[in-house]
């Protein structure tokens, strides 16, 4: 019976993450079918009855719909951005860090643990109207009138990257790190070009860290709300915006359940496909 | 300063890695990289420096730095609404911790050593959270405590909060219980320990830089929280960072640097912790190895 004594240590977590994990995602799967009542509450209607899906049909009207590709756009720009400043960090490190490898990785994970609000509030402060970076242009004479930087979907983008670039850097280190260097001499001594030894050695090499850190940049930089309130306007709004509008301000639970739901299914998708192209290397990263 | 006090962490070096330790010959070290590097790095840390600096000027300008003083500091701990939201965060933080460090570890063991057949579907529900994104979340959470008629209060933050820390928790205590066997357990209990008893006296003592450095690393995951707090916070009593967030989208001032730099100091320094701490537990390990579960794999 020694399997049984183990199993006892799983029942109290793995009920608290049934109870408060996966039956609120059934309910929120649920309550995205349903409507709102004349008394203004949230209320469940079976999927497979006639205007179930009106939620979802509204979620892709042209008033919704730009938000919604907005935030892959956006997503996918972050992803872009992380990746283009995150490897080549991450390749300095891990190749010429030496001993202070560690402390070089430590300090850049160090900002990360800064407060993502406090953090995004700072560039607000930084890159306003009347902001520091602003304040210095006019001073140097670079612009009379400084630049419009805050409310522009580089902005939110900015954001988004500063928020979770380590995310991209720590994957793509860990690659890096399992890399035996022979291999980069032998590539050298192979192609002789230093560029060709890393697209055709190094590069494939990290391909599991590159794809890693891709889907932990996307998985949240998708669901931000904080960086397209905080940096952006209206115009700049992603669909995290759209969903706590509908809970705190248009009050359409129903409405706001849906579009999570068709965020999670799109992320889902998204993550099988990571998996399985993960499962096609080697080792999967996650 | 947190990676470097890791590194001197005796682990037995890698045979391959150690080969060629010596600094690579300079041609091999592209200038243009290194200069690209310390941007970065200058990019990081600019903006958070700026939120420090300006938490102390003595004027109220965010673009002009006058003299230094405390008196953000004085306005912040002096508001008494901004100073419930503090220690109710502390406190959120503090019952999120020991909770869900209890059922996380729980979890580990269960999951390393039961054979029960639906453990590995209880494996997959506790990798879920971890790339749900947080607005999912919350707004999850949000429903089944209105669905049930439960009250929104910091006692709903909690519960969200541990939810979540039960998948961190699992994942950093499994890490280290990978790398041990079950050899010292079975040999307490030839030598007369109970289950319990090798279990109180054997696993848990070599688990507990893991479970220190987790609950420690959740602690600060909590603090920090920001989404997960905004769906399921009450009206009255609100944790700190909603307080930050209804604050700075009313317009930025002064104190919001000196709550930020507050904030900042409680997170590293609970995070320098959950990597001094299980170095102080006998045997000098990598606290980054213990946290990021790489001894095991």
């Amino acid at each position: 019976m020694a399997g049984g004594f183990w199993t006892r240590f799983l029942v109290p977590p793995g009920l608290w993450l049934l109870a408060l994990f996966a039956l609120p995602i059934g309910l929120t799967l649920a309550l995205s079918f349903g409507y709102v009542d004349e008394f203004g509450r949230a209320a469940y209607d079976s999927p497979v009855a006639p205007g179930a899906l009106d939620n979802y049909a509204d979620a892709f009207d042209p008033i919704y719909l730009p938000s919604l590709v907005r935030s892959v756009t956006y997503a996918l720009a972050t992803t872009a951005i992380c990746l283009a400043i995150g490897y080549p960090i991450a390749y300095y490190i891990a190749r010429f860090g030496g001993r202070r490898k560690y402390l070089l990785i430590g300090l850049l994970v160090l900002p990360f643990f800064v407060n993502y609000l406090v953090r995004t509030y700072a560039w607000v402060a930084l890159l306003a109207d009347e902001g520091l970076v602003n304040n210095f242009l006019i001073d140097v004479g670079l612009t009379d009138q400084g630049i419009q930087m805050i409310n522009t979907p580089w902005a939110v983008i900015g954001g988004l990257v500063y928020g979770y670039l380590i995310f991209m850097i720590l994957p793509v280190f860990a690659s890096l790190e399992r890399m035996d260097p022979a291999v980069i001499e032998a590539g050298k001594d192979l192609y002789g070009n230093k560029l060709q030894t890393f697209l055709h050695v190094t590069l494939p090499q990290t391909k599991q860290g590159i794809m890693a850190g891709s889907v932990l940049v996307f998985l949240p930089s998708v669901g931000d709300f904080v960086s397209a309130t905080l940096l952006g306007g209206p115009d700049t709004f992603m669909v995290g915006n759209l969903i706590s509008d509908q809970f705190f301000a248009a009050n359409n639970w129903p409405f706001g359940a849906a579009l999570t739901v068709i965020m999670m299914v799109f992320l889902t998708v998204w993550m099988i496909g990571y998996l399985r192209a993960a499962a096609r290397e080697t080792k999967p990263a996650l | 300063m947190s990676g470097g006090a890791a590194t001197a962490g005796v682990t037995k070096p890698k045979p391959r890695a150690r080969k060629r330790r010596g600094a690579p010959k300079s041609f091999d070290r592209p200038r243009y990289l290194r200069v690209f590097a310390a941007f970065v790095y200058f990019f990081l840390f600019a903006p958070i420096l700026i939120v420090v600096l300006f938490s102390f000027n003595a004027q109220k300008s965010l673009t002009v730095l006058d003299g230094l003083s405390l008196r953000w500091y004085e306005t912040f701990l002096n508001d008494p609404v901004l100073r419930e939201s503090l220690f109710a965060s502390l406190q959120i933080a503090a019952v999120t911790m020991v909770v869900g460090t209890v059922l996380g570890t729980m979890l580990a063991i269960g999951l390393v050593r039961s054979r029960a057949r639906w453990s590995s579907g209880l494996n997959i529900l506790m990798l879920i959270p971890l790339v749900t994104p947080e607005i999912v979340a919350g707004i999850s959470a949000l429903l089944i405590f209105w669905q049930i008629g439960l009250q929104l209060s910091i006692f709903t933050v909690m519960l969200a909060h541990i939810t979540f820390s039960i998948s961190y928790v699992a994942i950093v205590v499994r890490g280290r219980l990978a790398t041990m066997g079950s050899e010292a357990e079975e040999a307490a209990m030839d030598l007369g320990a109970t289950r319990w008893g090798a279990v109180r006296l054997v696993l848990l003592p070599g688990l507990w830089p893991a479970i220190v450095a987790a609950g420690l690393l959740v602690f600060a995951l909590s603090f920090d929280d920001f989404v997960l707090s905004f769906f399921t916070t009450g009206d009255d009593v609100q944790p700190l960072p909603v307080r930050v967030w209804s604050a700075i989208r009313f317009g930025v001032s002064p104190t919001i640097n000196a709550i930020g730099t507050l904030m900042m100091v409680i997170t590293l320094t609970t995070i320098a912790l959950a990597v001094m701490l299980p170095r102080l537990f006998g045997r000098r390990e990598s606290a980054i190895k213990v946290l990021t579960g790489q001894e095991g794999g």
